[in-house]
């Protein structure tokens, strides 16, 4: 697979505020990517730079082989993209606003209208085309964001938090249409989010914080790298088992009566328990989530956990 | 660019709201004329011949002149909102050049301006129609919509710099506010020039929109002036062009028409430039 997007030592600085230090990464054509950090990581000053909105201080961006900065315009009709604020006019109905977006990438009237109707089909909003977009719901009107960005059918789909200030059930039908897009037309598609359990469905995880990278890769190498299972056990008498450990060198913590112990695989609880088991009133092997691996790799903890896994 | 300049076009005259605010300063000058000031004008004046026709056209000369820069005033809106909104992103993120878009807002404030101008000498003829006067002849409506053009062109490029500025909708709402009371004071529409003190008078002179206004009188007042100093002294009616702003005194000697359109096309220019070189500095 080719790099459709690659970003090498970019810099980026409002005043005295680095918000982006040298950053380096790329994206694969037609993968899904998902560029992960909470708010202030410097997500959003790399997006617009590359959506051509911002000029970076140093580095080489390339989107589809083209030089940000010297190829802008042509990077604009490869990139349909989806803001994390509604932007279409709240006066105009869905199918005017998407006639006068279409307008932009100068198609004739032919092509606009095999446009719209491609994309209301493909986003499933042909039943409030002649609704106005002010009076529509959140989940409708980021329908029509998502419809308006496939207008031009780009090669990259960028989407800035798009699923931010949705309830559940909107939230999940926005991931399925994605999802579903970048299935069925191979689009590379870019995103930003501070939900973890989005970030899962991606080909590719990228991590930010504070303008750097902290940690990328696919999200089960992520969670094997950062992630430590737990075994948590309730003694019999919980001053043998603790005794029992210390003899035997073992790295535990104590909440309330419980012992937890980190783990390097889920299957090393098995070792622990059978030689413990007399001393086992009953456990629990607790299964790292993506949040926990997400906080981890937030608060730089990982090395600890490390060197402090058990390993049969 | 077009596709810019159509779709402010159409958010402007679909925002009730902004139609409405756009027109507030004409409403009030309106209301203002037919409540008073209307009244306390012609008492100062003596009486004379055609002296209701007279006002008449002087009053619309006015209103053409207020609604020349708050109709556009009220179209740049949309620059403002789009950019407190976001929505101009969409457009920098779109393969459009920034010189069409921002071509697009000025081109839409124009129309916008020159429509609603359009729509105030319609309403100014059909009112002369019906009551007895004289219309507007084909060569007067002719030379009006050159002098629309001419001033809704220099109010935008006045407004573009004055866009410039303001980041959210609240501020150039409340200053779209002010402008529009002032303006009918700056350009000696509320109350005629000569019944002003000489500093204001002085600051009327210089201000573009007065001269637009006098532009609008020259043509409006024309036919009833004639008849109203058909017998008068030449310095009675020397006098009057003076007071009511037909022709302002500079250095001693009356204005030409061609000075003042000279001078309101030098603004546009001027402005134009200003407001170009603002945003691009602002931009890197």
């Amino acid at each position: 697979m080719s790099k459709i997007i690659e970003v090498h030592h970019l810099c980026k600085s409002f005043g005295a505020v680095e918000a982006v230090k040298d950053v380096s990464f790329y994206v694969e054509e037609g993968s899904l990517f998902s560029f992960l950090g909470t708010n202030g990581a410097g997500k959003s000053t790399t997006i617009s730079i590359l959506l051509t909105l911002l000029k970076q201080d140093e580095g080489d961006v390339k989107v589809s082989g083209l030089t940000v900065g010297r190829e802008d315009e042509a990077i604009r009709k490869e990139i349909g993209v989806v803001f994390q604020q509604s932007i279409l006019d709240p006066l105009l109905t869905v199918k005017e606003n998407l006639d006068y977006r279409a307008r932009l990438y100068k198609m004739t009237k032919e092509e606009r209208l095999a446009a719209i109707d491609r994309v209301a089909t493909t986003v499933d909003i042909s039943s409030i085309m002649k609704r106005r977009y002010g009076k529509l719901s959140g989940g409708q009107k980021r329908r029509v964001d998502i419809a308006r960005a496939l207008l031009h059918q780009p090669k990259i789909l960028l989407l800035d938090e798009p699923t931010t200030g949705l309830d559940p059930q909107n939230r999940k039908q926005i991931w399925n249409t994605i999802l579903q897009l970048q299935r069925e037309t191979n689009m590379t598609v870019f995103l930003t989010t501070h939900y973890i359990e989005e970030a899962a469905n991606s080909n590719f995880v990228v991590v930010m914080k504070e303008g750097e990278i902290i940690a990328k890769g696919t999200p089960h190498h992520l969670k094997s790298q950062y992630s430590a299972d737990r075994l948590m056990i309730i003694a019999k008498n919980p001053a043998q088992l603790r005794s029992q450990l210390q003899t035997d060198k073992l790295v535990f913590t104590e909440e309330h009566s419980t012992v937890l112990i980190h783990l390097k695989k889920t299957t090393d609880a098995i070792v622990l328990l059978a030689k413990y088991e007399e001393l086992i009133d009953s456990f629990e092997v607790q299964k790292s989530s993506l949040d926990d691996v997400f906080i981890q790799i937030h608060n730089g903890k990982d090395d600890m956990h490390h060197d402090d896994c058990y390993e049969a | 660019m077009m596709t810019v300049t159509k779709r402010n076009i159409l958010l402007y005259f679909r925002d009730k709201s902004t139609l409405f605010f756009s027109l507030l300063a004409v409403i009030i000058l309106v209301v203002l004329y037919g409540t008073f000031l209307g009244n306390l004008i012609s008492d100062s004046l003596p009486d004379f011949p055609a002296k209701k026709w007279l006002l008449l056209s002087w009053i619309f000369a006015g209103i053409l002149a207020v609604t020349s820069v708050t109709t556009t005033l009220g179209a740049l809106g949309t620059l403002v909102e789009d950019r407190s909104t976001g929505a101009e992103l969409d457009f920098y993120a779109s393969p459009i050049k920034r010189s069409a878009l921002l071509g697009g807002y000025v081109v839409s404030s124009i129309f916008v301006g020159f429509i609603m101008c359009l729509l105030v000498l319609l309403t100014a003829n059909a009112i002369f129609f019906f009551s007895g006067d004289e219309m507007l002849t084909f060569l007067q409506v002719f030379k009006v919509v050159g002098v629309i053009s001419l001033s809704v062109i220099s109010s935008s490029s006045m407004i573009l710099l004055l866009v410039s500025f303001f980041k959210t909708v609240k501020a150039f709402a409340a200053a779209s506010t002010v402008i529009g009371t002032l303006l009918g004071f700056l350009a000696g529409i509320y109350i005629p020039i000569g019944n002003l003190p000489a500093y204001l008078q002085t600051i009327i002179k210089l201000f573009p929109t007065s001269h637009s206004a006098a532009l609008f009188r020259q043509i409006l007042m024309e036919q009833p002036m004639q008849e109203t100093f058909a017998q008068a002294p030449a310095s009675a009616k020397q006098e009057f062009l003076k007071d009511m702003g037909v022709f302002y005194e500079i250095n001693g000697s009356l204005t030409s028409p061609t000075f003042s359109v000279l001078y309101l096309t030098g603004i546009a220019i001027l402005f134009s430039i200003l407001a170009i070189v603002l945003m691009k500095r602002k931009r890197t």
